[in-house]
C-alpha cells in the first residue's frame, strides 16, 4: 500500500518511515514545512528547522524512499501562530501542537495523501488505533510514558481508516534500536521539547513581538486588593508562580487572568484547585460515552476520574471526582475511558469562574 | 531513486552534459590538468587549450576574446558586475534593474541596498514584459549599471533588450547595460555587440557543459574592479585556478550546439506546441507569454485550482521532473517574485509549473508528458 509519512527529522518518524518500508509498502516522505523566517528560511532553532529537514532526507536517502518538504506555512501561520497569540492576548494558555494537529497536520495532510494516491498517512505518534467489532477505537500508546494521544483527540472515526500510528505497540527505547540496526542516523538524536516556532526563547517574547499587549495593570488578590502592577497580562498563565509580587508566608500563584479589565488576579494554591470546569467546541471519536471516564487537563498530565454532563452540542460539563491544581483555560481536556480515547475539547475560561469555588 | 523511464523537463534548472563537453571534459583533466598559469610543458598545454576554447567562445558570441573572463558561473559573474561598481564607491550612484531578474542580480542588487546604494526596480506587464519606459524613466545621471535579463528563466518571455539598450546610452551614454542572459544562449544566437550589451552573464551548464563554469563577457570599452583577490590568473581579472577542463567543456558545448542549432530549435519547439496543444485540449490552463515573444524551451503554465507543489510531487512520482519556483535550501519551493510582480492573483500564484524542454528532448516526449500531465491533473482535481 502506498503510505504518506509526516518525517519530522526526529527518530520517531525515521523509524516509521523504516518500519513500513521494511514492511514492503511504498512510502513516500513529507517533511512539513511549518515555520519560516522573513527570506523563507526554516528556523535554526527549535523542531522543524533546516537541520531536522536534512536529516529526514537523509534517512529518506538511506531507506531509498521519496521524499519532499512541503509548504505548510500559510495553513501554519493562520490556524497555529495567530491563534498562539490570540489565545494569549486573551489571558489563555494555548496548546499551539493541539491546534496545529486538529487544523494543520492531519486535514491539509490526509487531502494530500489522497492526491497522491497514497491510501494512508503515517505519523511518529505514539498512540494506538485498535479495531474494535466494526469500528476503530483511538486509544493510548502500550508505552504509556511517552503516549501522545492527548495531542490527537480531535481526530475522529471517519479519520482512523486512513491513519497509521506504528509506534503505537513500541516502547522509545525499542524505536531507539530499531533506528540503529536500520543505520539511521537519528537514532540517538535527543527528543524536542519546545514549541517549533518559539525554540528555546522565551514565548512572551515572541507573543509581544506580534501584538503591543504594553498596557501595564494591576495584579490583585482575591478581594480585588491591588498588591502590585503588571506590564501586560500575556506575560501570565494561570498556576504560573515566577515573576509574582508579595508571596511572604506562603507561595502566590497566578489564579485568573481578567483580560478586559487588565487584571491578573494572585492567590493560594487552594484558591488554584479546580473541581467543575467547562469544555467547549468538543468532539468524540466514536461518540459520547459517559460511564468510567477519566480526563487529562495537560499533556502527560495524569487521568483524574470525572463526570461529563452535556451542556449543548459541544459544550460540556467536567465535574471531577477530586478537585485538583493547574486546570489552565486554553488547555484541552482529554476524556478517556481506560486507554480509549473518548473526546475532549479545549477548557473555558468564562464558566470557570461560576462553577469554581 | 533508480528510474529508467523518468522524463526530465526542467532543463531551465540544468542541463545534461553533451557528449562532446563530456569527452572535452574528461580529455583536459587527463591530458591538460596542470595549472595553466605554470611555465611548463603541461602548463603549456592546459593554457593552449583555454585560449583556443576562449577564442571559440568570443567568436560565438561575436565578442574578442579578451573581452571574456571565465567565472564559477553566471552567478559569479552577475554579482561581479552588479557589485563591483558599487565597492567603496564615495558617489551617489544607482543601479537600474527589473522586478523580475533572477536572484543572482536581485539579490546582489538588495545587498547593495543594504550598503546604502540606490537601487531601482522596474515592473513589469502581466505578460511578464518589462515595461520599457519605467525602465527608462529610472535610469539618469547617476545610474551607474542598467541591468535587464535577456529573457526570464521562470517564464521564457523575451525583453526588448536591442531596443532598450540602444535608448539607455541615449539618456546616458555613461551607463553599463548588463545582460544576464544565461537562459538565452540555449535557444537565441547572440551577439554581444550587435546587441548594444556591455556585459553578460553566461553559465555553462544550462547549455549542455559542465557546471561550475561561465562567463563574464565585458565590453573592451569598460574597466571593472576585480572581484575575486588572489593569484593574477585570467589576464589578472579573476584569483584562483582557471577551470580550464570546465572551459574545454563549455567550449565543446557550444559547439555542439552551434552545428545542430535548427534542428534541435525545431523539435524543441515541435515538442512543445504537441505539449501545450494536448494540455489546452484537456485541461483549464493559461500559458504564461502564450502569445508574445518567449523562449522555444520554456512552457510556464498555470492549471486552473490545482496546487502546484502537490502536482509537481504527484508528476514526480510518476517519473516526470518539473519545477515551481525557485528551489530554497530546504527543498521547499516559495511562490516565485516573477508570477508576484506580473500581479498574478495569489489565488493562482500557486497553481503554476514550469516545463523545460531541451537538448536530448526526444520526439514524442511533448506527447507523453502531456499524457502524464493531464492524468495527474485530472486526479487531483
Amino acid at each position: 500500500m502506498r503510505i504518506l509519512v509526516a518525517m519530522s527529522g526526529g527518530v520517531d518518524s525515521s523509524v516509521v518511515a523504516g518500519l513500513l518500508k521494511s514492511q514492503g509498502h511504498d512510502v513516500i516522505g513529507v517533511t512539513m514545512k511549518l515555520w519560516e523566517g522573513p527570506n523563507g528560511e526554516m528556523p535554526e532553532t527549535g523542531c522543524c528547522t533546516a537541520a531536522d529537514s536534512e536529516d529526514a532526507r537523509k534517512v529518506a536517502a538511506k531507506l531509498d524512499i521519496p521524499y519532499y518538504v512541503l509548504d505548510y506555512t500559510a495553513s501554519f501561520s493562520e490556524n497555529v501562530i495567530d491563534n498562539f497569540v490570540d489565545m494569549y492576548s486573551q489571558g489563555l494558555t494555548p496548546n499551539p501542537c493541539v491546534e496545529c494537529n486538529r487544523s494543520v497536520k492531519f486535514d491539509h495532510f490526509i487531502d494530500q495523501a489522497k492526491k497522491l494516491n497514497c491510501e494512508k498517512v503515517a505519523t511518529g505518534h505514539y498512540a494506538k488505533i485498535v479495531r474494535s467489532n466494526n469500528s476503530l477505537e483511538l486509544h493510548k500508546a502500550d508505552y504509556l510514558e511517552k503516549d501522545q494521544s492527548y495531542v490527537l483527540h480531535m481526530l475522529t472515526a471517519d479519520k482512523l481508516p486512513k491513519i497509521d500510528f506504528p509506534l503505537g505497540t513500541i516502547s522509545k527505547p525499542e524505536v531507539r534500536q530499531i533506528a540503529a540496526s536500520l543505520g539511521l542516523k537519528t537514532a540517538f538524536k535527543k527528543d524536542s521539547q519546545d514549541i517549533c516556532f518559539v525554540g528555546k526563547k522565551d514565548y512572551r517574547n515572541f507573543v509581544s513581538s506580534r501584538i503591543d499587549f504594553s498596557s501595564s495593570g494591576d495584579i490583585v488578590d482575591k478581594d480585588d486588593n491591588i498588591i502590585g502592577t503588571h506590564e501586560g497580562v500575556h506575560e501570565f498563565t494561570v498556576g504560573q508562580r515566577k515573576g509574582i509580587p508579595g508571596g511572604q508566608g506562603q507561595p502566590k500563584y497566578v489564579t485568573k487572568i481578567d483580560v478586559e479589565n487588565n487584571k491578573v488576579f494572585i492567590g493560594s494554591k487552594a484558591d488554584l484547585t479546580t473541581k467543575n470546569f467547562i469544555i467547549e467546541d468538543v468532539s468524540f471519536v466514536n461518540g459520547e460515552e459517559y460511564e468510567n471516564l477519566s480526563i487529562q487537563t495537560r499533556y502527560n498530565s495524569h487521568d483524574i476520574p470525572c463526570k461529563l454532563k452535556k451542556i449543548d452540542s459541544s459544550t460540556y460539563e467536567i465535574e471531577l471526582d477530586q478537585a485538583t491544581l493547574g486546570v489552565a483555560p486554553g488547555q484541552f481536556g482529554v476524556i478517556y475511558n481506560d486507554t480509549k480515547l473518548i473526546g475532549g475539547g479545549r477548557i473555558s475560561s468564562k464558566i470557570l469562574e461560576n462553577v469554581n469555588e | 531513486m533508480k528510474r529508467n523511464d523518468y522524463l526530465y523537463l526542467d532543463h531551465a534548472a540544468t542541463t545534461p552534459m553533451r557528449e562532446s563537453a563530456l569527452e572535452a571534459f574528461k580529455n583536459a583533466e587527463e591530458f591538460a590538468y596542470a595549472n595553466s598559469a605554470g611555465g611548463h610543458e603541461l602548463s603549456r598545454r592546459a593554457k593552449n587549450l583555454l585560449e583556443e576554447s576562449r577564442d571559440f567562445i568570443a567568436s560565438y558570441f561575436g565578442a574578442a576574446p579578451s573581452e571574456i573572463t571565465f567565472t564559477s558561473g553566471g552567478t559569479e559573474a552577475d554579482n561581479w558586475v552588479i557589485k563591483a561598481p558599487f565597492i567603496n564607491s564615495k558617489n551617489s550612484q544607482n543601479l537600474v534593474t527589473s522586478k523580475i531578474e533572477h536572484e543572482a542580480v536581485l539579490a546582489s542588487a538588495e545587498w547593495l541596498e543594504t550598503q546604502g546604494q540606490e537601487v531601482n526596480y522596474a515592473s513589469c506587464n502581466k505578460d511578464g514584459q518589462v515595461d520599457i519606459n519605467e525602465f527608462l524613466d529610472k535610469c539618469n545621471k547617476d545610474t551607474a549599471i542598467a541591468s535587464l535579463m535577456y529573457a526570464n528563466n521562470e517564464t521564457g518571455v523575451v525583453q526588448q533588450i536591442e531596443k532598450i539598450a540602444k535608448e539607455v546610452k541615449i539618456k546616458n551614454s555613461d551607463i553599463l547595460f548588463h545582460s544576464d542572459v544565461v537562459q538565452a544562449v540555449s535557444s537565441e544566437k547572440l551577439d554581444f555587440h550587435k546587441l548594444g550589451i556591455d556585459s553578460a552573464a553566461v553559465s555553462g551548464h544550462k547549455i549542455g557543459g559542465p557546471k561550475g563554469i561561465g562567463i563574464m563577457f565585458l565590453s573592451s570599452k569598460y574597466k571593472l574592479p576585480n572581484y575575486f583577490h588572489g593569484g593574477k590568473q585570467e589576464l589578472e581579472k579573476r584569483a584562483g585556478t582557471v577551470n580550464v577542463s570546465g572551459v574545454a567543456g563549455l567550449a565543446a558545448a557550444l559547439k555542439e550546439h552551434q552545428d545542430n542549432f535548427d534542428n534541435e530549435k525545431k523539435r524543441i519547439l515541435q515538442e512543445r506546441e504537441i505539449f501545450e496543444n494536448e494540455l489546452k485540449n484537456a485541461l483549464e490552463i493559461k500559458i504564461v507569454g502564450e502569445k508574445i515573444n518567449r523562449l522555444c524551451h520554456i512552457s510556464n503554465i498555470q492549471f486552473k485550482s490545482v496546487n502546484s507543489e502537490t502536482l509537481m510531487v504527484a508528476l514526480d512520482l510518476k517519473g516526470l521532473g518539473v519545477s515551481r519556483g525557485s528551489a530554497c535550501a530546504s527543498g521547499a519551493q516559495k511562490p516565485s517574485h516573477v508570477l508576484v510582480a506580473m500581479n498574478v492573483p495569489d489565488i493562482d500564484v500557486n497553481s503554476h509549473l514550469r516545463f523545460s524542454f531541451g537538448w536530448n528532448t526526444k520526439e514524442g516526449d511533448g506527447k507523453y508528458a502531456s499524457e502524464i500531465v493531464i492524468n495527474t491533473v485530472k486526479e487531483i482535481l
